[in-house]
């Protein structure tokens, strides 16, 4: 009985420390799952169009520790859209001197 | 005092191209004079091209080697999909590639050293003691995360690039709040290095959008330059310029006579001299960490140690991740640079250097 007690008061402080954490955190948090596709697509089009690697360099040049849900490239467009972690983005060429990004 | 100002020039223009024609310049391309075989090249060669391995990708994985000695090509490698046309991504190499365009802006009289910044981009304006001196130390003193692979929750670079300051860097940049007094501490940030970036656009209004190819890249022929921007146009001064090995090694060609190119004093001496002189509050975090000059790194020697002990103390480099670098030894009138895609730490720039020296000085062996 006490024992349960005991743990039930460290689970009540671990459940408020991590609140604190992410309330203190929460910008970061918010925009962290962006970060794995939007990386992909900027860097996958500008490895393709401004560079001007082959689309398997450029697969792996891009690859990450987690996966992609879907990737798309469109070489006629020159246009770059990854998903991940449920958010997806956009990267396109604009012209020769100031290459690819991401859209807004 | 006008006739003496004409003289003058007269006496220049009759006198400079006695000087400057019996040195080497890639006017319009580079000379190329290839060193002979040798064990030392054989070294060379062994070290920065063993077999890629795009598997694991451990290892040192050179994507090009080229060096310049007395203004010609000696050695020039590449590797992979990677020729002397690919415009390869500089990373953090752009850092001071925008600071060559910036000293080109610097001779014309577009901003002093001690100015603060938000005179020329309101944004910072919450960081009103902020000078260029400062950003170009990468001293701002702005509390700001510079990590990549290793903390990426609250690293600001990724958050920059990628998320929350994407459509604005040096907005994103200016919004954070201040950790020290600017000038005293050195913190390397690409947040810095943006808000150069977008310094500029002030002072150069129109300009601004042609400004690096009419300042620097036409003037030296580099033509396969390509500098991102974000979603302002503002050039990503901190990490995507690109361009082929040949053509950045006419900037390093150019910082290494002193920001002269043939007759042409494209750089103040001042300027290059400034990006050349320590940071006065430096300090020597790691072994074998470059030292920050202004947007240059230095091989300077602090408390009796030099970041590459092999290299000569005036060595100074562009710097940038996944192991590009351009370096320039002065004393022995050597260029290198290396593209790569070096994804562990193998790679030793001290034993790069060493082995360049190895094979292109002679007596260095």
């Amino acid at each position: 009985m006490r024992v349960l007690k005991v743990m039930a008061v460290l689970l009540a402080l671990l459940v408020l420390v991590l609140g604190a954490w992410s309330w203190q955190n929460r910008e970061h948090l918010a925009a962290f799952p962006d970060i794995l596709s939007a990386y992909t697509a900027k860097e996958y089009c500008s490895c393709r169009y401004v560079s001007g690697y082959s689309a398997q360099y450029c697969q792996g040049f891009v690859k990450q520790w987690l996966p992609l849900d879907s990737f798309a490239a469109d070489d006629s467009a020159r246009q770059v859209t990854a998903t991940g972690l449920g958010r997806s983005n956009t990267a396109r060429w604009l012209n020769e001197r100031q290459g690819c990004r991401l859209d807004p | 005092m006008r006739a003496v100002f004409s003289a003058a020039a007269l006496a220049a223009t009759l006198l400079s191209p006695a000087l400057w024609a019996q040195e080497h310049w890639p006017v319009p391309a580079w000379s190329v004079a290839p060193a002979a075989a040798s064990p030392a090249l054989e070294a060379l060669n062994a070290y920065a091209f063993p077999t890629r391995d795009d598997a694991t990708r451990q290892g040192v994985r050179s994507d090009a080697l080229l060096v310049i000695k007395d203004g010609q090509i000696v050695y020039e490698r590449y590797a992979g999909e990677n020729t002397a046309q690919t415009p390869h991504l500089l990373w953090s190499v752009s850092k001071s590639v925008w600071a060559t365009v910036l000293g080109v802006a610097y001779g014309e009289g577009l901003f002093q050293l001690d100015q603060p910044v938000a005179e020329h981009y309101p944004p910072l304006k919450q960081h009103p003691k902020v000078t260029y001196r400062n950003l170009l130390h990468w001293a701002s003193g702005l509390a700001w995360a510079e990590d990549y692979e290793y903390a990426p929750l609250q690293s600001s670079v990724v958050a920059m690039l990628y998320t929350r300051g994407h459509t604005d860097m040096a907005a994103f940049t200016a919004a954070h709040s201040t950790g020290v007094a600017p000038g005293t501490r050195h913190a390397y940030s690409s947040g810095d290095s943006n808000l150069l970036g977008a310094a500029l656009k002030g002072p150069l209004g129109e300009r601004y959008a042609e400004y690096p190819w009419a300042a620097l890249f036409t003037p030296l022929g580099i033509s396969s330059a390509r500098f991102e921007a974000d979603g302002q146009g503002t050039y990503v001064a901190s990490s995507y310029a690109y361009m082929t090995a040949r053509d950045l090694a006419r900037i390093g060609l150019l910082m290494q006579r002193d920001g002269r190119w043939q007759d042409q004093q494209l750089l103040p001496a001042d300027w290059v001299r400034f990006n050349r002189t320590l940071f006065a509050h430096a300090e020597a975090d790691q072994p074998g960490e470059a030292l920050p000059g202004g947007q240059w790194w230095l091989n300077a020697e602090l408390n009796g140690q030099k970041p590459w002990p092999d290299a000569p103390a005036d060595a100074f480099a562009a710097l940038g991740h996944w192991g590009q670098t351009l370096t320039v030894l002065p004393s022995q009138q050597l260029i290198v640079v290396r593209f790569a895609d070096d994804r562990d730490h193998s790679y030793a720039h001290n034993t790069l250097l060493r082995l360049v020296q190895a094979a292109f000085v002679p007596g260095e062996e």
